[in-house]
């Protein structure tokens, strides 16, 4: 697989990565330097490439307008909260339908999976509904009850789980390891690159997660960032977009980082027990 | 193992939060807004301070929630649906419909609802009364007037007197001509900026000058809650589709690519608009500042038709599912009473609600209110019914239709009725 | 390691069983609905339980704020029957499907291949090709509606750039659905590459030495090796993201309101108006229903058609 491309032509493929990546991070060129235009720039016709001079105004009043120390922690429980229990629930109910046999096994696999097929949009008024007979609304765990688990968890893991030979858990079995033994020692190292991209998805999802904890939120005190940079908008399509840049590019820069971070490790963590997956 | 402790941190906060949330538990009022700094006249709820006087005086705390504009009809349906929805809801006049199809407000204690239209001006009565002097909330101040705003430096340019807008159809289109600037082929300025994108809504409130203009309106009966008939094909509504469908293909004043036209117009690319004039005040120190620009009424067909304009406000209401009425409606009246507009008017450069407050100054003077004041008579608000979301769905799908050349405007109209009566017999079952 | 379960490197007919080795898995059947029992408890109780109550409310005109539910029996399905804006709506979605979920597959294939050989600044180029998944959907496509402006927007602007006439892009009913298509496979591109690389990084070496000393090429070992032990990923890709994709929403609500002229209203779209416009809800419980009985077929025929190729080893 190493020297796949070589005959293809080494040159032909960075031109067309490179051209690629370069209109793959436009948006976000423009999302930049936005933040830093002044306003009469963003709309100025011809549009601009450059602003004419560097502004840190937009910057100044997003930092004043928002808590953004409030909005990160708010948002990392929940992410890590939903993150943590959805791997350890997933991980043992993918175990189990990777490798046992069981009674209404496709069954319950099909509800699990059924969960994604009905829209949040509308699951949301029931839900909240029955949320706050136990007076749930505006806490944490309202915001993390519909993301204890993960379909897409199960689901992945489940495929990952599968693909390591029958004889590996037998052996452990013979050694005398209980199944949950089995499951938290000797599947999970195996599965590392599976539960890394999920851990990823899942953090990813929940930090960007925009409808359900805008209607399970209440209190300022509780916005995680996606609710928080939503008010950076004005009704009627009014939007300022110099500030609303700055909120955006404020959120989203910790992830881009972490990502990049977590790319290191992930490779670090492959190449040390030197089995793949 | 880590993830023992990681757990113990997250469930320990998990729990600790309810506590919290109940340990502070004095007598506390919600209230919900829409965040924005431009529109809504939300602006007053920035400040900290706005209810220190009402808090001390009743000992009730308030607490001014912003919620995100675009989910907020969803938030309230979802909370009032689960009781658990603020006490106080400060919302725009266009969802009462659908609010009032699900019963979802109080309605204000008549002997207040008479008070309050008594002392009040006639556009604010315009915009508070349901009919016979039923009260859902209490209109903002710095209500919407739909106006149109051209740039006096452009007109100057382009031979034409600053001061004088166009007041007929036929003035309209031979300003707009005239304005038009194009380079290559390529419009490069538009004499008149249209909205036909986003959400239908919003391109039917941005029209109905123009139907409201030939005499025209959307419904037969614009009060009554249930049934009644949508007027959408008929000769008026086929005239002011016309009207915008030559300015695009014939005159070439006007273009398909502006589709910000208050953008548009704070840019110089656009020599007039027709939209809530509220924004352009509020923009346009801001992203335009040495913008000359002027307002008045819209066009109407023919020389001697009646002016109509559209005129829309935010509410201030109490949803029956609320937990503290009564101090909601303490608070209402409070934040709307004589004093407090004057005060509050006057600090963040509103026009008045009272009569009385529009004898002092700064109001008897200012230029711009006083604009606004004399479009104000020409002004009614959007139409009552239960179907009027449908209405609006049809309509807007029609104009976009016709706009961008998918349908005949006969073929266009005959559907929409179609869909519009459909939608009002639903919404009346 | 020997290759496992079935004993098998290819595909056969599915009515092979299977597992065949299943006397010793019955011990576990304890251990089974042990270890799922945390995801179906937590599922049933906020998942499963309101997505069937929204579901029974097809059945009834629903008024929630009144505490009423008047049962009405299929009138909701027979209305939305002769709905031609959600006729419309369907195609719009069905198109949208159609598209976006072979081309996001393949290309997420095509990156994760690239990415999985080595060159130099490879983790800075994937980094970037994954750098859209980490904006929220919301705030991307409030920048894309930006860049997609006719006057102001970057697009236009380079297009003009190059001497090409500017497109009207979400102004037009028929460019409006391929704007937003292509916003979506920018931002879903990290995503299906970095499942398929660990699809990829899951395959042993020792198949592909294999391969190499039985004489296949790089093109032949792509052909035989990669693309059948990568199957039960492609599997998953095109299951959950068909599943995903038939309720788009957050970028058409962002980016056209579903117009010009219903030329993007999406079924979930309509649906939330249905709910929270028009106060209709058990009309839009109705569209959700049909929506889920399909989701429900489309995955379930492409569950079943999958087996038939998967491979275990």
């Amino acid at each position: 697989m190493r020297t796949f491309w070589a005959p293809i032509g080494r040159l032909g493929v960075y031109i067309v990565v490179g051209g690629v990546a370069a209109i793959m991070i436009l948006p976000f060129y423009w999302m930049v330097i936005t933040s830093f235009m002044p306003a009469p720039d963003i709309l100025s016709f011809p549009p601009k490439w450059f602003p004419t001079h560097v502004t840190f105004e937009h910057f100044v009043v997003a930092f004043a307008k928002a808590p953004w120390l409030s909005y990160y922690w708010n948002s990392l429980v929940v992410a890590v909260g939903s993150v943590s229990c959805s791997l350890l629930f997933g991980l043992f109910a993918g175990y189990a339908f990777a490798v046992y046999r069981f009674p209404l096994q496709n069954l319950f696999f099909l509800l699990i999976l059924g969960t994604l097929m009905v829209p949040v949009q509308v699951t949301s008024v029931a839900l909240y509904i029955q949320l706050s007979k136990i007076g749930w609304v505006d806490t944490f765990l309202g915001i993390l009850a519909p993301n204890f688990a993960s379909a897409f968890g199960v689901f992945m893991l489940r495929q990952g789980i599968k693909q390591i030979p029958v004889d590996v858990i037998e052996a452990a079995r013979i050694d005398g390891a209980g199944e949950m033994r089995i499951v938290l020692t000797i599947i999970a190292p195996l599965i590392k690159t599976t539960v890394a991209t999920v851990a990823m998805i899942l953090f990813l999802g929940s930090w960007n997660d925009f409808l359900w904890p805008v209607i399970i939120i209440n209190s300022a005190g509780l916005r995680t960032l996606p609710v928080g940079i939503a008010l950076f908008k004005d009704p009627y399509g009014n939007i300022n977009y110099g500030p609303l840049m700055a909120a955006t590019l404020i959120s989203t820069a910790p992830m881009l980082i972490a990502y990049v971070v977590s790319q290191k490790y992930m490779i670090r963590g492959i190449a040390m027990t030197g089995l793949k997956g | 193992m880590r993830r023992a402790s990681w757990f113990a941190v997250v469930l320990t906060v998990l729990f600790l939060t309810p506590a919290v949330v109940l340990a502070g538990a004095a007598k506390t009022i919600t209230l919900w807004y829409p965040a924005g700094d431009i529109t809504a006249g939300a602006a007053h709820f920035a400040d900290k301070n706005l209810f220190s006087e009402f808090e001390k005086k009743y000992n009730i705390k308030v607490e001014a929630v912003a919620l995100d504009y675009d989910t907020m009809q969803q938030k309230i349906f979802a909370a009032a649906a689960g009781k658990n929805v603020a006490d106080v809801l400060f919302v725009d006049s266009s969802w009462l419909p659908g609010f009032l199809k699900e019963e979802m407000l109080e309605p204000v204690a008549d002997a207040k609802a008479k008070a309050w239209l008594s002392a009040v001006s006639p556009e604010i009565v315009e915009l508070s009364d349901y009919g016979k002097g039923r009260m859902w909330g209490y209109p903002q101040y710095g209500i919407d007037v739909y106006g149109l705003t051209w740039n006096k430096t452009q007109f100057k340019d382009a031979g034409l007197d600053p001061e004088k807008p166009p007041k007929t159809w036929d003035e309209f289109r031979e300003y707009a001509k005239k304005l038009t600037k194009t380079e290559g082929g390529n419009i490069t300025r538009v004499g008149y900026a249209i909205r036909h994108v986003g959400h239908p809504h919003g391109v039917v409130h941005k029209h109905f000058w123009a139907i409201y203009g030939t005499g025209g309106a959307l419904i037969d009966d614009p009060n009554r809650l249930r049934g009644g008939k949508a007027l959408i094909d008929t000769p008026h509504t086929k005239a002011a589709l016309k009207l915008i469908l030559d300015m695009l293909d014939v005159d070439k004043s006007t273009s398909l690519n502006f589709p910000d036209p208050r953008a548009a117009f704070l840019k110089g690319i656009a020599s007039m608009q027709i939209s809530e004039t509220v924004s352009i005040k509020a923009r346009q120190p801001k992203e335009a500042p040495d913008l000359k620009w002027g307002m008045a009424l819209p066009p109407v067909e023919k020389a001697g038709d009646k002016p109509v304009t559209l005129l829309g406000a935010w509410l201030y209401s109490v949803p029956k599912q609320a937990k503290n009425k009564a101090q909601a409606w303490q608070l209402i009246e409070w934040l709307n009473s004589q004093e407090k507009d004057f005060e509050l008017c006057k600090q963040y450069d509103a026009s008045p609600r009272y009569k009385a407050n529009w004898e002092k100054e700064p109001f008897k003077s200012d230029p711009y209110d006083q604009g606004l004041k004399q479009m104000y008579p020409y002004g009614k608000k959007l139409p009552i019914n239960l179907g009027l979301n449908g209405i609006m769905d049809a309509m807007g799908g029609a104009i976009q239709k016709v706009w961008h050349h998918e349908a005949t405007i006969d073929a266009a109209l005959a559907e929409a009725q179609r869909q519009a009566d459909k939608a009002i017999a639903d919404a009346a079952k | 390691m020997q290759p496992g379960r079935e004993g098998e490197q290819s595909p056969r007919p599915a009515s092979y069983p299977r597992r065949t080795i299943s006397r010793l898995h019955s011990r576990h059947i304890f251990h089974a609905y042990l270890f799922i029992a945390p995801v179906v408890l937590l599922f049933g109780l906020f998942r499963v339980l309101p997505s069937v109550q929204t579901l029974l409310f097809s059945f009834y005109k629903v008024e929630l704020l009144k505490d009423r539910l008047t049962f009405i029996g299929l009138d909701n399905f027979i209305s939305l029957f002769s709905d031609e804006i959600f006729q419309k709506a369907t195609v719009n979605t069905l198109t949208y499907v159609i598209t976006i979920v072979p081309i996001s597959a393949f290309l997420g294939l095509v990156l994760a291949v690239l990415f999985n050989a080595q060159f130099a600044l490879k983790e800075f180029f994937k980094a970037v090709y994954f750098s859209p998944m980490v904006t929220s959907t919301v705030a991307a496509a409030m920048v894309w509606w930006w860049m997609y402006n006719p006057q102001f927007g970057i697009f236009n602007v380079l297009l003009r750039l190059v001497g090409l006439p500017g497109q009207p892009w979400l102004m037009s009913s028929h460019m409006a659905l391929p704007s937003i298509i292509i916003f979506s496979v920018w931002k879903n591109l990290g995503y299906n590459m970095i499942i398929y690389l660990a699809g990829l990084q899951a395959i042993p070496q020792q198949f592909y030495e294999a391969a190499t000393i039985d004489g296949a090429g790089p093109v032949m070992r792509f052909r035989h090796v990669t693309i059948p032990l990568l199957a039960p990923t492609t599997t998953f890709i095109l299951i959950y993201d068909t599943i995903l994709a038939l309720q788009v929403f957050d970028q058409v609500f962002v980016l056209t309101g579903g117009g010009p002229a219903n030329s993007t209203n999406v079924v979930v779209l309509d649906l939330y108006r249905q709910a929270f416009e028009r106060y209709n809800f058990g009309y839009a419980a109705a569209e959700a229903m049909v929506l889920f009985l399909f989701i429900l077929a489309v995955t379930i025929l492409q569950y079943y058609y999958s087996r038939r190729y998967e491979v275990a080893y």
